[in-house]
């Protein structure tokens, strides 16, 4: 058997081999605009970007496709939601006195008789899924394509203390280690014939209940395992250590935090000056 | 005489909230480049005693120290775990659980940058690490991607460039598959040579710690009970009987000649040196093997018709297989790693699906099961028992099993009550499985599994881990539910254990079935074992060195064909 890993790109690619601070400028970059942008091209358009750059890192496809998968109930919630309910936040973006209706449900329909869903309240649901995508894609680009040792040498280089650091990356590797567990646990469980598929909800509770027991022993054996193995390693979290690939940032690691960091103040001058990003609808 | 490198002097050691010391009045001497064997029963302080020499006991876990160790003179307890990773260097049994960078020579890189060794100097080390376990060409992959021997070489690559005086191997091999283990036996034996490394090894590889050490030391309940050469220990058989060590083959069979006063030598422990003694023996009677059963005529329960199995990354891990295990078979499924033993048992356990072919229960396919209808036809026991523990008594952890079923008043209990009954688990029915010892937790396992009734038995790898003892009662078992009925399906790596319980043995490599016969059959085919990689036991080597025609298959059948007194003939076929 082997063991898990958060490292889960299979190839080298360039934005692996970037520095851990140079892929934090993108993410704190990449947050920044999903929170200044309303406007649902711009927030859509970066959360395929990210899509695109978590390809091109080396993110597979079908991890893409789960995590797209399991959110999906999410985003349509987020649709509904925005587009039925949140009137009076998106009447103060428009400016409008009125929304656009798109579909009102007659007024004797039990519950839901009056409600309406409005064009400019579904744009803004498209918006908060596309926020929301870039902050969901972002931490596989920045985590997925990033050895744990390398956070912590990251970490440090940003003057973060590196106990600290060492715990993030001691995290890192724990919770793989759990998801691998709860598999595991699932597996065997499925074998003393337990289908949790076929369980009503209160039953599956139940069992997932039981099973946290050996996951978490389990898990817990683990740990420790690595942490003596760390400890046996010469692992000491003092920051005074030498580096086989020294971590230095590099040209690309410099023009990555400057474009970051550039990209935020563009965004921001020219929402200011132009409006451009704001709530548009369309 | 000079300082040894290693010194334990009444070394006691108690785990916290422990009832009784792991270690008890430890004294012991290591030299440097020395190799020293360290065995003993499951629980006896192995581990503890390894875990000592960096001062992980007691730094980490706490618990109370008596006594005084040191290791380069420098007492364990004076400096913090990670300084003392210059000089000792740990590498634990489960190759994949000590894996930490994302690269091959970054996992080499990461003691030596935390001991701060120049960068230049950690380039080199790299070299010369990789070569001496010779996984140059790997350099840049994902540890995790490596195969189990290929892992455990890269575990020893990353402890032996630290430069230590010490390695200290905790089980190295008990992992790893006969080819594997091998393998990395060698490589210490060259470390040892080339650099002077010192070396302890933990484990219960007999034949292999036959080959390599030179000092053997036994622990019994923390104590040091035998500190001699590896032919003073293998050759004293109370003494391993008592601590639950299993001999070398070559060893039992020479003491068994010797018994019948075949030979006056003194039982050898390597292989090599028996080959040579028993071709200067008498010539052998003849052995007339016992007829083998026929094979069982009707529906197999359990089929297998032209199976391929190939992952969603293209890997082709099965091939073309066509296999039928009938009713009451005891079959041993062995292989090397990456042969395809694994995937084969998820098929039987429709935790896979064949990419072509089709498997059936009973003549039925094994989709259309339900799981709660194959977990009472296909009962699974992993290899570790405590993924399927998960109640507060042994008696909740069986009846647990039960509540998939609709079983009528008082069925659920006198369920209960026989299984536990069957496997001598009443005593124990109210202790928290955990509680209970390794191979305790593994027969609530069986019973959990045996209490839906299946009729078919998987068992993966049960005897890793164990000692003797462990190993055959955990076999036992096995044989006792087969000659109750049930069909057995075994996958071990530990062939030697083998006779006696299985009555056939398929052979796989590279997902393709290479030899499907009767276990006798199958340990004297020496070409197909060979074309696996896999070495016949000592019993059938020294068979066939005595005489070629020989097909005794165990200690006890080749003994009886010398000395005065024939002994009735083996009744494994």
């Amino acid at each position: 058997m082997t063991s898990p890993t958060l490292h889960s790109v299979g190839r080298s690619t360039g934005f692996v081999a970037l520095d851990f601070r140079a892929k934090a400028a993108i993410f704190v970059a990449a947050s920044c605009l999903a929170i200044l942008w309303d406007d649902v091209r711009f927030t859509v358009g970066l959360a395929l970007i990210v899509l695109a750059g978590c390809r091109a890192a080396g993110i597979s496809g079908s991890y893409l496709a789960f995590v797209l998968r399991v959110m999906s109930p999410f985003f349509v919630l987020l649709l509904g939601t925005h587009g039925f309910f949140n009137q009076q936040y998106v009447l103060r973006l428009t400016g409008q006195e009125q929304l656009t209706a798109l579909i009102a449900v007659p007024e004797p329909w039990w519950v839901v008789g009056g409600m309406v869903l409005s064009k400019e309240g579904l744009l803004y649901g498209a918006t908060a899924v596309g926020k929301s995508l870039t902050f969901l894609l972002l931490v596989p680009l920045c985590v997925f394509t990033t050895d744990p040792n390398q956070w912590v040498v990251g970490l440090v280089r940003l003057r973060i203390p590196f106990k600290f650091a060492f715990l993030i990356s001691s995290t890192l590797r724990f919770f793989p280690l759990i998801f691998d567990e709860i598999q595991a646990v699932r597996e065997t469980q499925r074998l003393r014939g337990f289908a949790l598929e076929t369980m009503g909800p209160l039953e599956r509770v139940r069992t997932y209940g039981r099973i946290a027991v050996p996951v978490i022993l389990s898990a817990m054996h683990k740990a420790q395992q690595i942490e003596v193995v760390l400890q046996s390693r010469a692992f000491s979290g003092r920051s005074d250590r030498t580096y086989l690939h020294s971590p230095e940032l590099g040209a690309a690691g410099w023009i990555t935090i400057v474009l970051s960091a550039a990209a935020v103040v563009a965004a921001v001058i020219v929402e200011l000056t132009t409006g451009l990003g704001r709530f548009v609808t369309l | 005489m000079p300082v040894p490198l290693v010194s334990f002097r009444q070394v006691s050691y108690e785990y916290p909230r422990s009832e009784r010391p792991a270690l008890l009045d430890v004294d012991l001497d290591i030299r440097a480049g020395e190799i020293v064997g360290l065995t003993g029963a499951t629980g006896s302080g192995k581990t503890t005693l390894c875990l000592a020499l960096n001062g992980t006991v007691p730094q980490f876990f706490g618990g109370r120290f008596y006594g005084r160790l040191l290791v380069e003179g420098r007492d364990t307890l004076d400096h913090p775990i990670h300084e003392q990773a210059a000089g000792v260097a740990l590498v634990l049994q489960d190759p994949s659980a000590q894996l930490i960078a994302a690269t091959v020579e970054q996992e080499i890189a990461f003691a030596l940058e935390n001991l701060r060794v120049p960068r230049a100097e950690i380039v080199l080390r790299i070299e010369t690490a990789l070569a001496a376990v010779g996984l140059s060409a790997l350099r840049a992959r994902h540890p995790h991607t490596l195969s189990g021997g290929q892992q455990q070489r890269l575990a020893l690559a990353a402890a032996f460039a630290t430069r230590p005086r010490l390695m200290v191997l905790d089980e190295p091999t008990s992992q790893l598959d006969p080819r594997s283990a091998l393998g990395v036996f060698a490589l210490i034996r060259e470390l040892n040579a080339q650099y002077g490394i010192a070396f302890l090894i933990t484990g219960h590889a007999p034949e292999e710690m036959a080959a390599t050490v030179q000092r053997l030391v036994v622990l019994a309940g923390g104590r040091v009970v035998a500190d001699a050469p590896p032919e003073d220990v293998y050759r004293d058989l109370p003494l391993l009987s008592r601590n639950s060590i299993r001999p070398p083959g070559v060893t039992v069979t020479f003491a068994q000649l010797a018994e019948r006063g075949a030979t006056r030598l003194a039982p050898p422990i390597r292989l090599e040196v028996g080959l040579e003694q028993i071709k200067h023996l008498p010539a052998p009677r003849p052995f007339d093997p016992p007829v083998a059963t026929p094979a069982q005529s009707g529906v197999p329960i359990l089929s297998l018709d032209r199976v391929s199995h190939v992952y969603a990354d293209g890997t082709r891990a099965l091939t073309d297989l066509t296999l039928e295990v009938h009713r009451r078979d005891y079959l041993a499924v062995l292989g090397q790693n990456g042969a395809g033993k694994s995937t084969l048992l998820r098929h039987f356990l429709h935790l896979l699906q064949p990419t072509e072919g089709s498997v059936r229960i009973d003549g039925a396919l094994l989709a259309t099961y339900s799981a709660p209808e194959l977990a009472q036809r296909v009962g699974y026991v992993p290899q570790n028992p405590d993924r399927q523990l998960f109640n507060a008594t042994v008696e909740a952890e069986v009846g647990f099993s039960l509540r998939v079923l609709s079983l009528p008043p008082g069925e659920r209990e006198r369920r209960i009550h026989t299984v536990l009954d069957s496997l001598g688990l009443l005593p124990l029915r109210h202790r928290h499985p955990f509680s209970l010892s390794r191979g305790d937790r593994a027969r609530v396992v069986i019973a959990a599994v045996l209490a839906l009734e299946p009729e078919i038995l998987v068992f993966d790898e049960p005897t890793t881990g164990q000692d003797d003892e462990g190993a055959r009662a955990i076999l036992d078992l096995t044989r006792r539910l087969n000659q109750e009925g049930r069909t057995v399906i075994l996958v071990t790596h530990h062939l030697s254990l083998l006779p006696g319980y299985a009555n056939r043995a398929i052979l796989l490599r590279g997902g393709r079935l290479v030899l499907d016969a009767s276990l006798r059959t199958a340990f004297h085919d020496l070409e197909a074992l060979a074309s696996t990689d896999l070495q016949p036991t000592h019993a059938v080597a020294l068979a066939r060195a005595a005489d070629d025609r020989l097909r005794t298959f165990t200690p006890e059948e080749l003994a009886g064909l010398y000395g005065a007194h024939p002994t009735s003939q083996g009744s494994t076929p």
